[in-house]
């Protein structure tokens, strides 16, 4: 188990998720044993052990959003509703303890709140994830919560500008130290067409590392697959993006088998863009910054309310689509394919990026861009104040698809 | 009350007499239903034996049916087990639960012995028994066929008339209340039928609440691609995992004295979709309807069964197979103990049964006669009568399913963890070993297993007392599930409360079942999976299972329950403390 505290701590720090001095875990086998930070270790260990699970982890994120979050809240108001796809699927809403809150102590009542949900924001001390199954579990849990605290607060910073005392200056640290130009550059690919087995495995595997090295995505989110004849090669459920080795699922065209029951959830979006692309690898992953500005709108009185599932526009980002539908059998795989044959890209309402291409080399740069012009985007209307930010949204171009 | 109906429908046999009682609301509470409620209701009961005409047979349905929580429409009937001498529950799909509940009861309570073969009759308030003596020796199908028009069914066959120690209780819609033989109970009280038929709705205390838990399920069950993938479950059924098994090489055989069978691809879900045009099928209210069957109704086997029938018995006819899941449907027996007793005295004779045989077999067993007599007794009894006990692939002498404990040990450990024995479904840490949900686990490893299957166990015991099917939380969690509870019934649950709950229930099945003389010598493996390595190959090695940390891990699992190193209760009051 010490072995498993180690390693993901190293992960929360290589993804710049939390403080490199300021994470602790617990762990629960027949014994309790913690690590990391004194502090947080403490608070870890006394609130895992009020829990029916075996992991927890306590840390100090490396960016103040998601406790501006809590501060920006109304009184009476107890959780922060994500809205990007991810996390209102499998979180629904992420509960906050507030510094001043009165009441039990600190380890019982973060362990009230995750005894009904997956993490927890304690406001002056972090964000708190546990894990029934595994260490790994926490780790998810946290990034989970730290991805959705992110995008959440840059929508909520372009709608209402700053509040907060120390939010100009901290969001301007954040831009100037936490963001680091995305690129391409320096990576080394395949080019054309891969056919061997160990070839493709190979190199999906660096690709997934890639994606995850440079920032362009969270380890957890996102998938991966390549086309070589009647067989698309693509990442399982779950697999960890760097982690890919093992983890990739030969999948026949024709159904023959139903070993691919363990790939990812978007195996069929993936059959389907390739049905409709000739394209030869797929790349998706949940950005940030197009995540973000995939949810914008112009759209006035529109009688959808459930964007994420039944929007039936093609908006668009720059060159890139926009097209709603949830995971899996969401309906995701019905209308990404239509859009993204012409441009190679395709962003989804609050979700993430499909690209595609011959190779995974063009398929990398494709979503460099994307993500790219999302984000210079996104400084662009901030930087013009909230006011033109509401106003001049994505432009529609098309009527209802169907 | 929203949610439960606080009623109890009492049925003596023997008098004939039947009337309703209240359920004390606080154990409505801290046990919810199905499984908990049923293993509540034995406290006074436990010690009988299981043909004991006191023993009772408890049929409970959970707060959320009635209502549209996705596969919630589930039954649980728990009782004594007359193969494992366990506490035994099993749950089902089917109209009657629905019905049940429109009846105006959480549960039926039957005990007693009738003096000759009867049905009972449940019709909204009342309730008769009428008698049955037509029925004794039909079918399932016959006695469905002979019942319609009266309401939903549950009935037992010849096997569960004959006391075959693994009959089951089968729903009228063909799902089935397995393994532990129930079936058998219910023959010994001379009941053939229970017929129930009721429409009292379930009132929802907070609709909207209920309806929003409800998309969150179906998005994650969307989200899900063992559900609705399109390599799922949905789409395959269960035999979508006899492809991954064989890959995994983990698919018992011929005894599980190998782990790969090379022509199962003639049974896994491709085979079944193309050779008999496998459609759609599933439980009464359930969106994901995980069954199939051929466009004339017949039901298609499950994995269990298909790789049963198959491998562990080196059968590669899909037909046969297919046949031998039909006739157990009809005779009442339970699949997965008929095929792995015929297959445990095919090693023992030193030839495996062919496809023609397993046919004769099935009814002998279900008429307890010629071999069937002995193979009636399930293959823990047989194996001891044939002098080769070692050959029962069995833990506290259920068979054990398709999924061999070498290949993934957080199963071996949840198979002897188990308080009904040797199945899969307590833990189900098949979900993370193998189909990586909710996330993976090295299934080589038992590193943090004894948790893992500790959490799991009580999940699970939640759920079937809600009562949901497991295959929900491929997709869905305890979060989604204590919202539609606590929607239905206005009383607040999470996923933490709803695991002591479970906790409360596994902890009082063990005290049972160690009352019953169950320790830690009964939680063991057969020898054959720490002596014998499986079918290594591919680049995936099959070692047997390394006794000592095997013991290690049951050790800890012991110790985070809160048991003696024996697995017994160091607190001989712990009954006295629970609700
Ligand atoms: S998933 Fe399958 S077994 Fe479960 S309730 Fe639905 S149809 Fe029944």
């Amino acid at each position: 188990m010490h072995d498993q505290l180690a390693k993901y701590a190293a992960r929360l720090i290589a993804d710049r998720a939390a403080r490199p001095d300021g994470i602790a875990f617990a762990a629960q086998d027949d014994l309790l044993i913690t690590e990391g930070n004194p502090e947080l270790a403490r608070l870890a260990g006394d609130t895992l052990s009020c829990l029916s699970a075996l992991s927890l982890v306590a840390a100090r994120p490396s960016l103040p959003f998601a406790d501006f979050l809590v501060q920006r809240a109304e009184t009476g108001e107890s959780c922060i509703v994500p809205r990007d796809t991810e996390t209102r699927t499998f979180l629904h809403d992420i509960p906050f303890l507030r510094r001043d809150e009165p009441g039990m102590d600190t380890g019982g009542r973060i362990a009230r709140h995750l005894g009904n949900r997956k993490g927890v924001v304690v406001e002056g001390v972090g964000i708190v994830a546990s894990g029934s199954v595994t260490v790994e579990q926490a780790y998810i849990n946290y990034s989970s919560v730290f991805h959705a605290t992110f995008v959440k607060y840059l929508e909520v910073l372009l709608r209402e500008g700053f509040r907060l005392p120390g939010e100009r200056e901290a969001f301007a640290a954040f831009r100037r130290d936490w963001l680091r130009p995305l690129t391409a550059e320096g990576l080394v690919f395949r080019q054309g067409a891969l056919s061997e087995p160990g070839e493709i495995l190979a190199e999906m595997e660096a690709v997934g590392r890639y994606t995850v090295e440079r920032g362009l995505v969270d380890s957890f989110f996102g998938n991966i697959s390549c086309r070589s004849g009647e067989v698309i090669y693509i990442s399982q459920t779950a697999a960890s993006l760097n982690e890919l080795a093992g983890c990739i699922d030969p999948v026949p065209t024709d159904n023959s088998n139903t070993c691919g029951i363990t790939a990812s959830s978007e195996l069929l979006a993936h059959r389907r863009i390739y049905e409709a692309s000739g394209a030869r690898v797929i790349l998706h992953g949940h950005p940030k910054f197009s995540v973000v500005m995939s949810m914008l709108c112009a759209e006035a009185n529109c009688p959808v309310s459930d964007c994420w599932r039944e929007c039936p526009k093609v908006r668009f980002l720059g060159d890139t689509p926009v097209v709603a539908g949830e995971i899996g059998a969401g309906g995701l795989a019905k209308r990404v394919p239509p859009v993204i044959a012409g441009p190679g890209r395709a962003v989804v309402y609050g979700h993430g990026v499909f690209t595609i291409g011959a190779d995974f080399g063009e398929a990398f740069r494709a979503m460099v861009e994307v993500e790219n012009w999302c984000r210079a985007e996104y400084f662009r209307r901030l930087d013009d104040g909230p006011g033109l930010a509401a106003k001049v949204v994505t432009e529609i171009r098309r009527a209802p698809a169907d | 009350m929203n949610g439960w109906t606080g009623k109890i429908l009492k049925v003596d046999l023997t008098s004939g007499r039947a009337w309703r009682e209240d359920i004390p609301t606080e154990l409505l509470h801290a046990y919810l239903g199905g499984r908990g409620l049923g293993v509540r209701l034995l406290r006074d009961h436990y010690r009988l034996d299981p043909f004991d005409p006191a023993m009772p047979l408890v049929f409970a349905v959970g707060p959320l049916c009635g209502t549209t929580a996705p596969t919630a429409a589930r039954l649980t009937v728990v009782s004594r087990s007359p193969l494992t001498s366990t506490i035994y529950d099993c749950s089902a799909g089917g109209r009657f639960a629905w019905r049940l509940k429109g009846a105006g009861v959480d549960a039926l309570h039957v005990s007693g012995e009738s003096p000759r073969p009867v049905v009972l009759v449940v019709n909204g308030e009342s309730a008769e028994l009428i008698p049955a003596d037509s029925l004794w020796g039909k079918t399932i199908h016959e006695t469905v066929a002979a019942l319609a028009g009266k309401g939903s069914v549950a009935a037992i066959g010849p096997a569960g008339e004959n006391g075959v120690l693994f009959a089951n209780i089968m729903m009228g819609e063909g799902n089935s209340v397995g393994r532990g033989g129930l079936g058998a109970v219910m023959g010994k009280k001379r009941l053939k039928a229970v017929v129930v038929e009721g429409e009292r709705p379930v009132e929802i205390a907070d609709r909207q609440r209920f309806d929003h838990a409800r998309q969150d399920v179906m998005r994650l069950f969307r989200a899900s691609p063992v559900i609705f993938g399109e390599l799922g479950i949905a789409e395959y059924g269960t035999p979508a995992l006899v492809d991954l098994m064989r890959q995994r090489r983990m698919a018992p055989t011929e005894n599980f004295r190998k782990t790969v069978f090379a022509d199962s691809g003639n049974y896994a879900g491709p085979a079944l979709r193309r050779d008999f045009q496998a459609r759609k099928d599933g439980c009464y209210g359930c969106p994901i309807q995980c069954k199939k069957s051929t466009p004339q109704g017949e039901h298609l086997p499950e994995y269990e069964t298909v790789s049963h029938f198959g491998a562990l018995n080196g059968i590669s006819s899909l037909s046969a197979i297919v046949r031998a899941n039909t006739l157990c449907n009809e005779l009442g027996l339970d699949t997965i103990s008929a095929a792995a007793t015929i297959s445990a005295w095919g090693e023992a004779r030193g030839r495996f049964p062919d496809a023609a045989e397993v046919a004769t077999l099935l009814t002998d067993i279900a008429w307890r006669r010629g071999d069937g007599l002995l193979l009636s007794l399930g293959s823990r009894r047989a194996a001891a009568e044939l002098g080769r006990p070692e050959l029962s692939m069995s833990v506290k002498a259920l068979e054990l399913p398709a999924y061999d404990p070498r290949g993934a040990y957080g199963m071996a450990l949840a198979y002897c963890t188990s308080n009904r024995g040797g199945c899969h479904l307590r833990a189900y840490p098949i979900s993370h070993e193998i189909l990586r949900k909710p996330v993976p686990t090295d299934r080589f490893s038992f590193s943090g297993k004894a948790r893992i299957i500790k959490i799991a166990e009580d999940s699970n015991a939640a759920v079937d007392s809600l009562v949901a099917c497991k295959f929900s939380f491929f997709g869905a969690t305890l979060e989604e599930y204590a919202e539609l509870l606590s929607a239905t019934t206005r009383v607040e649950y999470t996923p933490q409360t709803l695991k002591e709950i479970g906790e409360r229930i596994c902890l009082t099945e063990r005290f049972y079942n160690c009352g019953n003389g169950f320790t830690a010598a009964e939680d063991r493996l057969p020898e054959r999976f720490h002596a014998e390595p499986g079918s290594s190959g591919e680049g995936i090695d099959i070692p047997p299972i390394d006794r000592a940390r095997f013991n290690e891990e049951l050790a800890k699992y012991y110790r985070i329950r809160g048991l003696t190193p024996e697995g017994t209760f160091a607190d001989a009051d712990f009954l006295e403390k629970q609700p």
